[in-house]
């Protein structure tokens, strides 16, 4: 110290500057590191909000953003409401500063809106214990939907009995559908079948599928989209521009699809490329705008799987087991126009 | 003055409008938006999460949040409930199995209190779909007639394949807002 101290009282005024100049630098420097590092933390943590469900550190530090953003928030009004007071003239002063709140109340919406998915439901937010007390069952809605449907579908059921063309109950049958140029515009509907084989020749615009056991179906091109639910034991061979899938259990799914296939709430699925054959399915294919292999059948999404690592519910069927390309040109059976 | 009343000051100034889009997966939501905004509808994919579109519309400015209608991730359309000044609640209406589940996340909707004063637009959307049911048979389904008096709403029929009705749905939405919130215009 001692030192230090008599040294710089021998340095010329220039040398001073100089070293004033050079620790400004070095603090510049440091800040910089300091924000860089916490941009990494920041974007660290991000990451790890990504692979793990609500850690207890995001909902910490999303509540210290938003309290934080809050604040600065509250600052600003109540300086725009000292200046409205003290000074009439101020007014385009105070325009341009709620212009600023305003966006700042927009970022912190996004934010709320954008976290809302790692953040445990509103309820458990223990800001107040009286809040959470009379609602002790912070259970998602759909699952009082789900008890409730079958109650109250009776008085409803007048309309829905024009009821879409479609397979529907049966049991061991083998079942073809040739759509004719006029059925393109239409949609298909396959529900409650149990160890059937279903051809659907031709393309259409839109595919549904409820409840099927043990079945395996071929269908070409589908315009629009495809929406499977609670099927066991089956496989599907489909190609569409979009594909959901819920409730499937123990199926595989042989697929060409535009966009990324999802699944939610399955166990056991296994996918693969499409591979199907009929005579004229190539002209089918692509005027559905479906003649490239997007590879998407690999990129699937499982909404209840929000992590980065593989969901442990789906997999890719191996090469040894996959199923060689299918002919269906002349499969017969039984033909329904309508059931 | 409080908070709300000032963001409720500034909005209106700028003629700036929050329209909410909800309905059950599969609907058409994020197809009707792109379309809407004349962007490409070739590759979608079923939305995990939610997206925001700011759109000019006539003099507005419209603040559209189209939100994912999946189980999993209903529970979350009240995150985004607050300050909205229109619903817009999407139907597919080749879907007939499922209008019953339509029907009651509909009248749930209904019954929240920050949105009781939000002008309702019910699109039946895929009328270009052969068996799809027509808006006056999906209005009666969804029971709309017994819709609380005091809300204002409409049903359109829609395709946002060939993009009919998408307009008028739309004309109408901000219009009854507009002659909601700026009385004086
Ligand atoms: N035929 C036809 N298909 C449509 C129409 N609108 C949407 N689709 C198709 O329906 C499927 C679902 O459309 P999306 O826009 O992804 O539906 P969404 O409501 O956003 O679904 P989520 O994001 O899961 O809530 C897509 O395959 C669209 O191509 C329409 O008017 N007619
Ligand atoms: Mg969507």
């Amino acid at each position: 110290m001692e030192d230090d101290q008599s040294e710089a009282n021998k340095q010329s005024k220039e040398t001073q500057d100089l070293a004033a100049h050079k620790k400004h630098t070095e603090m510049l420097q440091r800040l910089s590191n300091m924000h860089h590092s916490r941009l990494q933390q920041t974007a660290a943590r991000r990451s790890a909000a990504d692979s793990s469900y609500p850690s207890f550190e995001t909902v910490q530090s999303f509540l210290s953003r938003f309290s934080d953003s809050k604040i600065s928030v509250e600052a600003d009004l109540q300086r725009c409401r000292a200046l409205a007071a003290s000074d009439p003239d101020a007014k385009p002063q105070i325009k341009a500063e709620l212009d600023k709140v305003s966006a700042s109340i927009s970022d912190l919406e996004r934010l709320v809106a954008e976290t809302s998915y790692f953040l445990p439901p509103y309820e458990k937010f223990s800001f107040k214990s009286k809040a959470s007390s009379n609602r002790d069952h912070p259970s998602p809605l759909v699952k009082e939907f789900d008890d409730l449907v079958g109650v109250n579908t009776a008085p409803q059921s007048k309309i829905v009995v024009t009821a879409s063309p479609g397979f529907r109950n049966k049991q061991g049958e083998i079942l073809v559908k040739t759509f004719s140029p006029e059925e393109r515009d239409g949609e298909f509907s396959l529900n409650d079948l149990d160890s059937c084989d279903v051809y659907l020749k031709g393309r259409f615009r839109a595919l549904f599928i409820h409840r099927l056991n043990n079945c395996h179906i071929f269908a070409g091109p589908v315009l629009g989209s495809i929406l499977i639910e609670k099927v066991n034991g089956c496989s599907f061979m489909l190609a569409s521009h979009q594909i959901r899938i819920h409730e499937a259990e123990e199926s595989d799914f042989y697929l060409r699809v535009r966009s990324k296939p999802i699944v939610e709430d399955c166990k056991g699925v296994r996918f693969a490329p499409y591979r199907m054959f009929y005579e004229g399915i190539e002209k089918d294919l692509r005027d559905s705008d479906l003649e490239e292999e997007t590879g998407n059948w690999a990129h699937v999404h499982d909404f209840r799987w929000l992590r980065a690592v593989q969901s442990p519910n789906w997999c890719v069927i191996p090469d040894e087991e996959l199923v060689a390309l299918r002919d269906v040109s002349d499969v017969k059976g039984k033909s329904f126009d309508q059931d | 003055m409080g908070l709300l009343s000032i963001i409720r000051k500034i909005k209106r100034k700028e003629k700036e409008m929050r329209i909410l889009m909800v309905g059950l997966d599969n609907s058409g939501k994020t197809t009707i938006v792109l379309k809407i905004n004349g962007e490409d509808t070739s590759i979608i994919s079923p939305t995990l999460g939610f997206n925001i579109k700011t759109i000019k519309y006539q003099k507005y400015l419209l603040n559209i949040w189209d939100v994912g209608g999946q189980k999993t991730i209903r529970s979350y359309w009240r995150n985004y409930f607050e300050q909205t000044d229109g619903l817009v609640w999407v139907v597919d209406s080749s879907d007939i199995r499922r209008l019953d589940d339509c029907r009651m996340e509909l009248v749930n909707l209904l019954k929240e209190e920050r949105l009781s004063g939000a002008s309702l637009l019910v699109l039946a959307n895929k009328q270009d779909i052969q068996g799809a049911l027509k808006p006056t048979e999906i209005a009666e389904v969804l029971n709309l007639s017994s819709t609380d008096k005091t809300r204002h709403w409409r049903i359109v029929g829609c395709s946002a394949y060939t993009g009919e009705g998408l307009f008028q749905g739309l004309d109408w939405l901000v219009q009854d807002i507009a002659s909601r919130i700026y009385l004086i215009d």
